[in-house]
């Protein structure tokens, strides 16, 4: 089976590289949000250094995962979408299937492959800048030493959150691959066609993600996880 | 630039500027009556849901003739080419590639079939992603069994072929529409098919390009020996390089005409085909049903 190593390679460059400053700054300042409405609470109650806890487990479990997955749909399954569909209005993918090219493994998988790699790398990324954001809240407005931030989030963050976040990340990469590549190859064969298709593809994968993660929230309360 | 010939494709250099420019004369010679038929359509109905589009769409394509599918806008053309080649399935009929129900078999069988056609799309369709080396290197990697320094060798002999020979890094954004034209030809002849449909080549193009590519057209059914299905609107092309057609009507939904092209502008009595053929105006009306006016 022939597969498109090339696109393949410019396809996780572009979702990958090419991602990192949006993700980062995405989920920066999502944690120094949170360390902000936090720290007005917390400290009503002098509870202040919970603030690393709320930052922490909120940002590792949930909003890494989820902000990283919405500014790829926005990113990366548009563009899917978008390519495809002007493959198709093009005649690029009937010239494929006149050949016997599968376009499931020529053109799905390559993207598919990579927005799945990716996305985990894109986490972990995501989760630095994160916690790096309340961070930054909290040493600069509640006069939290970094030290005493850092063994508390320390403290509380422990493996089944990555791990969580992980599968999470990897779930969502395949969902906004594969509605990015079905919404792009389903498009009408006109410009306006592209352009339904990519808004398609943009609000189908964001509803399916936080639908998704509201699922994977309710498994892992009743694991106990 | 000498290149070995890896498939039985000819790799002598061919200048299209040094052609016999009486074109119409060299057509009739590539079909011979008895030669076995390539493809054949039987009794083909196409539809789209509940719209019919075409039916009773019977005819054989012999073995190096140039096969005319004509008719005017929107009666169809493009879709029966999208059925030969498994694009659409048709509603109702037979498509048989050298007597092989290309519909009945198993998707491994059509996909074999389909093998067999080399496809030239209206919009040219090249891989935008992909130089025009690699447009062209792409079929001869799936469909053939030809090593790397092969495949090279092959995609310089079809390049020189349609006289793009230093296009072969560039992209399709950067071509003409007469060249991505060519190039698109150079990739559906570069696995040698024994059939090669082409979707309206000459659309779009200047009349000097246009011919250039009718001559393209015959030299390829002469070096190869494919048969070719031709749709096209432009009655030089059609006059001067195909040797047995079909006309589509796009009222009846039905073909009204079969024969060449030629024989279709001197013989047919039918209104539609008779005004089609000489560009006139067809003015239908209660009185005179089918009455035709000369263009002035």
């Amino acid at each position: 089976m022939l597969f498109p190593w090339p696109d393949f390679l410019r396809v996780t460059l572009q979702c990958s590289a090419q991602a990192l400053l949006i993700v980062i700054t995405v989920n920066g300042l999502v944690g120094a949000i949170l360390a902000f409405v936090g720290a007005v609470q917390l400290n009503k109650f002098g509870a202040g250094i919970y603030v690393a806890d709320l930052v922490g487990i909120a940002v590792v479990r949930e909003m890494a995962a989820v902000m990283t997955a919405i500014v790829m749909a926005g990113r990366t399954g548009a563009s899917f979408a978008a390519e495809l569909a002007t493959m198709q209005s093009n005649e690029e993918v009937d010239a494929l299937k006149v050949m016997g090219m599968q376009i499931g493994s020529w053109l799905v998988l390559p993207r598919l492959l990579a927005l799945t790699l990716v996305q985990p790398l894109l986490y972990v990324f995501g989760c630095a800048a994160g916690l790096a954001g309340g961070l930054a809240v909290a040493t600069g407005m509640m006069n939290l030493s970094r030290t005493a931030y850092l063994d508390r989030s320390a403290l509380v963050l422990i493996p089944s959150h990555f791990v969580l976040g992980s599968i999470k990340s990897v779930c969502f990469g395949l969902l906004i691959g594969l509605t990015g590549c079905w919404q792009g190859l389903q498009a009408a064969r006109t410009a306006a066609g592209v352009g339904e298709a990519t808004t398609r593809a943009v609000v189908t994968s964001i509803v399916w993600v936080i639908v998704l993660d509201a699922v994977f929230a309710l498994c892992a309360n009743a694991l106990g996880v | 630039m000498e290149t070995p010939s890896p498939l039985p494709l000819p790799s002598a250099c061919h200048d299209l500027a040094n052609l016999d420019p009486a074109i119409a004369d060299h057509a009739p010679g590539g079909a011979t009556a008895l030669a076995p038929a390539v493809l054949e359509v039987r009794n083909l109905a196409l539809r789209f849901g509940s719209h019919l589009v075409q039916e009773q769409v019977s005819f054989q394509v012999a073995a190096r003739s140039i096969f005319a599918v004509i008719g005017m806008s929107g009666c169809g053309k493009s879709t029966l080419l999208r059925s030969l080649i498994g694009l659409l399935c048709p509603s109702a009929g037979q498509v048989l590639f050298a007597g092989v129900d290309y519909w009945a078999g198993t998707p491994a069988q059509r996909n074999q079939l389909r093998k067999g056609c080399g496809m030239l799309f209206q919009s040219a369709a090249l891989w935008s992603s992909m130089t025009i080396a690699e447009n062209i290197n792409l079929p001869l990697r799936q469909l053939t069994a030809l090593n790397p320094q092969q495949r090279q060798a092959r995609i310089a002999e079809v390049l020189h072929w349609v006289g793009m020979d230093s296009c072969a890094d560039v992209a399709p954004a950067d071509l003409s529409g007469g060249m991505k034209k060519r190039a698109a030809l150079a990739r559906a002849l570069a696995a040698a098919p024994p059939l090669l449909l082409l979707d309206e080549p000459s659309a779009g193009l200047d009349p000097i390009n246009a011919r250039r590519l009718d001559a393209l057209i015959l030299d390829i059914r002469d070096r190869t020996g494919a048969a070719v299905i031709l749709v096209s609107h432009e009655l030089p092309s059609l006059l001067a390089i195909a040797n047995d057609g079909i006309f589509f009507d796009a009222e009846s939904k039905r073909p009204i005409a079969h024969g060449s092209p030629r024989d279709m502008l001197a013989q047919s009595d039918n209104p539609t085909v008779h005004a089609f053929m000489r560009r006139e105006i067809l003015a239908a009306s209660a009185d005179h049903p089918a009455q035709v006016a000369a263009t002035p």
